[in-house]
C-alpha cells in the first residue's frame, strides 16, 4: 500500500510538470525524439537548392569576421546585444558568425532573433549574420524553429573581395555530436570542389568541439573518436586552415599541423569569463584576438 | 587511535587471507574472435582479435589484446591487474596502456589509464582517469606541437552478471566508456552485453554485443555504432 501511494504520488508528480517550461531534455538523453542529423541534412539541402549559398562582399583585401557562439538566449540577451552592436558599428566587418546554441531552451526563439531587426544597421556597409544549429536549438524538437528563423544548418557561404579574392566559409552541423553519413559526403564533395576553386582561405564553422584539452570534465560532450579523427583528417588534407567550434564555453586552440581547431568562450549571460572573436581575413594568414566581454 | 591503527592494519592484512571467493585466478587463456562491426563514418567492417589472459598469481593478472579491422583501424592494449581478495568480492586495480592506429584517417592515439574496481558474483564496478595522446600520422619527432594531450578523461565501468563467477555459463550486462579496444570520453558511454559458456575445461565460447548512441549529452542521442563478436578460449 505505502509503496503504491509512493508510485502514485510519483506518477502525479511527473505527469503535473509542464514541459513547456523544462530547459533539459533528459528523455533525450536516452531516445532523442528531436529531429535526426538525416532530417536536418533534409531540410538544409531543400533550402540550399532553392536559395543557392549566400555571398559576401567585402570593402576591402582585409576584413574582419565576428564569431560567437554559445548565447544561450533565454530571458536576457545582454552578451549578444553588445555582441549585434559591436559588428554592426565596425565598418570592416561584412560577416558575423553564430556558431550555435543560440538559446537556451525552448520558447526563446523569438526574443533572441529580436534585436536583429530592433538594432539600427549600420548605414555605411553592408553586413550579414549567419548561423548553424547546436544542441541546444535542436532538443525538445526546436528544429522546426530553427528552420524557420534561420532556414539552414549545413551549406557554405563566400566572402568575395574587390579583387576577386574569395574566402570559404563552410558551415557543419554538430548539433547532436554527429555528422553523420551524408553530411560527411556532402562535406568531402564541397571540399573536393573548393580544392579547384583556389580560395585564399577555408575555414569550417560548427557548434562541437573536437577535444578536450584541459583538465576539467566540464558538462559537455564531443564526436565519437572515430568521427573525430575521420574528419580531421578530412580537413587537414583540404588545407581547412581554421575549425571555429564552441560548445564546451571555454577557450582552447589545438594546433593540428595545417589546420587550429579554436574552441570559443560562451556569450551566455550567465557565463563568468564571456568572449567572443574578431578574426582578420587578408593575404597572410588568419589572424584572430578574443574579445573578452 | 593507536587501537584503530592496529586494527585497520590487522584488517588490511587478513582480510585477503579470509577470503573466500577468488575472482580471475582462471587458467591461462587465449581467445581469438571474430566480429562484424558498424559506425556511420566509416559504414559495415570486420574485425578480428586475438587475446591472452594471464594469472600470474591470486594477487595479479595480466592481459593482452591485439585488433586488426578491415577498415584500416588497428588497436593493442595490455592490462596489469592487481587484486586484493576479500571475504565479500574482490578489490582491484587496472592499469591499463591502449595505441590505437586509425591508418585510415592518419592518427595515432596512445591512452593510459588507471582505476580502481571491486567485484563481486553479480556486479563490478569500476572508477578511474585515463590521459590521451593524439599523434597525426606522419609525425614530425622534432615539433611536439601537433601532439594533442586530452589530460584527463573519467573512466567507468559498471557490469551485472547473472550468474556467479563459479558458474559454466554466464551472461553480463554492461555500461562503461571502455572497451578491450577503445577508451572513449566520460561523455561517450558504450553499452555492453557478454555471454560466455566453459564447454569443457579448456575450451570457453564467447559472444559479445554492444551499442555506442552519440549525443546523449546533446540530450539527442542517436545510434552510431554497434558491434557483435564471437569467438572461442583454450585455457592451459
Amino acid at each position: 500500500m505505502k509503496k503504491t501511494i509512493i508510485l502514485s504520488s510519483i506518477v502525479a508528480l511527473l505527469c503535473s510538470c509542464n514541459p513547456e517550461t523544462w530547459d533539459l531534455d533528459i528523455a533525450g538523453m536516452f531516445s532523442g525524439s528531436s529531429a535526426g542529423i538525416d532530417t536536418r541534412i533534409d531540410d538544409s539541402f531543400r533550402y540550399n537548392d532553392e536559395h543557392g549559398f549566400p555571398v559576401i562582399f567585402a570593402n576591402d583585401e582585409e576584413y574582419k569576421t565576428y564569431i560567437c557562439t554559445d548565447t544561450h538566449v533565454d530571458t536576457t540577451r545582454n552578451y549578444w546585444t553588445r555582441f549585434i552592436y559591436a559588428y554592426r558599428a565596425d565598418l570592416d566587418c561584412p560577416l558575423a558568425i553564430h556558431l550555435g546554441d543560440l538559446i537556451n531552451a525552448q520558447r526563446h526563439w523569438d526574443f533572441m532573433k529580436e534585436p536583429l531587426t530592433t538594432i539600427p544597421a549600420n548605414p555605411l556597409k553592408k553586413d550579414t549574420l549567419l548561423a548553424v544549429a547546436g544542441n541546444h536549438d535542436l532538443y525538445f524538437n526546436q528544429w522546426s524553429e530553427y528552420v524557420r528563423l534561420w532556414k539552414t544548418s549545413t551549406y557554405y557561404a563566400i566572402v568575395r573581395t574587390p579583387a576577386g579574392k574569395q574566402d570559404l566559409y563552410i558551415f557543419i552541423d554538430t548539433g547532436e555530436g554527429i555528422l553523420g553519413k551524408r553530411q560527411t559526403e556532402w562535406l568531402t564533395s564541397t571540399l573536393n570542389w573548393a580544392d579547384k576553386q583556389g580560395f585564399r582561405h577555408i575555414s569550417v564553422c560548427t557548434h562541437t568541439h573536437l577535444f578536450k584539452r584541459d583538465s576539467s570534465q566540464g558538462h559537455t560532450s564531443n564526436m565519437p573518436l572515430e568521427e573525430t579523427y575521420a574528419l580531421i583528417n578530412l580537413l587537414k588534407q583540404h588545407k581547412v586552415e581554421l575549425y571555429w567550434c564552441g560548445h564546451d564555453h571555454s577557450r582552447e586552440v589545438t594546433n593540428l599541423g595545417s589546420m587550429q581547431a579554436v574552441l570559443i568562450d560562451a556569450l551566455y549571460d550567465a557565463e563568468p569569463n564571456p568572449a567572443y572573436i574578431i578574426a582578420t581575413y587578408g593575404d597572410e594568414p588568419i589572424r584572430y584576438q578574443f574579445i573578452n566581454l | 587511535m593507536k587501537k584503530l591503527s592496529t586494527l585497520i592494519v590487522m584488517m588490511v592484512v587478513l582480510l585477503p587471507a579470509m577470503a573466500q571467493v577468488q575472482y580471475g585466478t582462471d587458467q591461462y587463456a587465449v581467445r581469438l574472435n571474430v566480429g562484424y562491426l558498424h559506425n556511420t563514418t566509416y559504414g559495415s567492417y570486420a574485425g578480428f582479435d586475438i587475446g591472452g589472459f594471464m594469472p600470474i598469481n591470486q594477487h595479479f593478472e595480466m592481459q593482452a589484446d591485439l585488433r586488426f579491422t578491415t577498415a584500416n583501424t588497428h588497436a593493442f592494449g595490455v592490462q596489469l591487474r592487481p587484486k586484493f581478495p576479500l571475504p565479500v568480492g574482490e578489490l582491484f586495480i587496472e592499469d591499463r596502456l591502449l595505441a590505437g592506429f586509425y591508418k585510415r584517417d592518419n592518427f595515432n592515439d596512445m591512452v593510459h589509464a588507471i582505476g580502481v574496481g571491486y567485484r563481486m558474483d553479480y556486479v563490478s564496478v569500476q572508477f578511474g582517469m585515463s590521459t590521451r595522446l593524439i599523434i597525426p600520422i606522419p609525425y614530425n619527432w622534432h615539433d611536439v606541437s601537433e601532439i594533442t594531450l586530452e589530460p584527463f578523461n573519467l573512466t567507468y565501468r559498471v557490469e551485472v552478471f547473472v550468474r556467479p563467477h563459479t558458474s559454466p555459463w554466464n551472461i553480463s550486462a554492461c555500461i562503461s566508456n571502455m572497451t578491450d579496444y577503445q577508451i572513449e570520453r566520460m561523455w561517450q558511454p558504450i553499452f555492453m552485453l557478454g555471454g560466455l559458456y566453459n564447454i569443457d575445461e579448456h575450451w570457453r565460447v564467447n559472444l559479445s554485443a554492444l551499442c555506442k548512441p552519440t549525443g546523449m549529452f546533446h540530450l539527442n542521442a542517436k545510434y552510431y555504432a554497434a558491434e557483435v563478436r564471437a569467438g572461442f578460449a583454450y585455457k592451459f
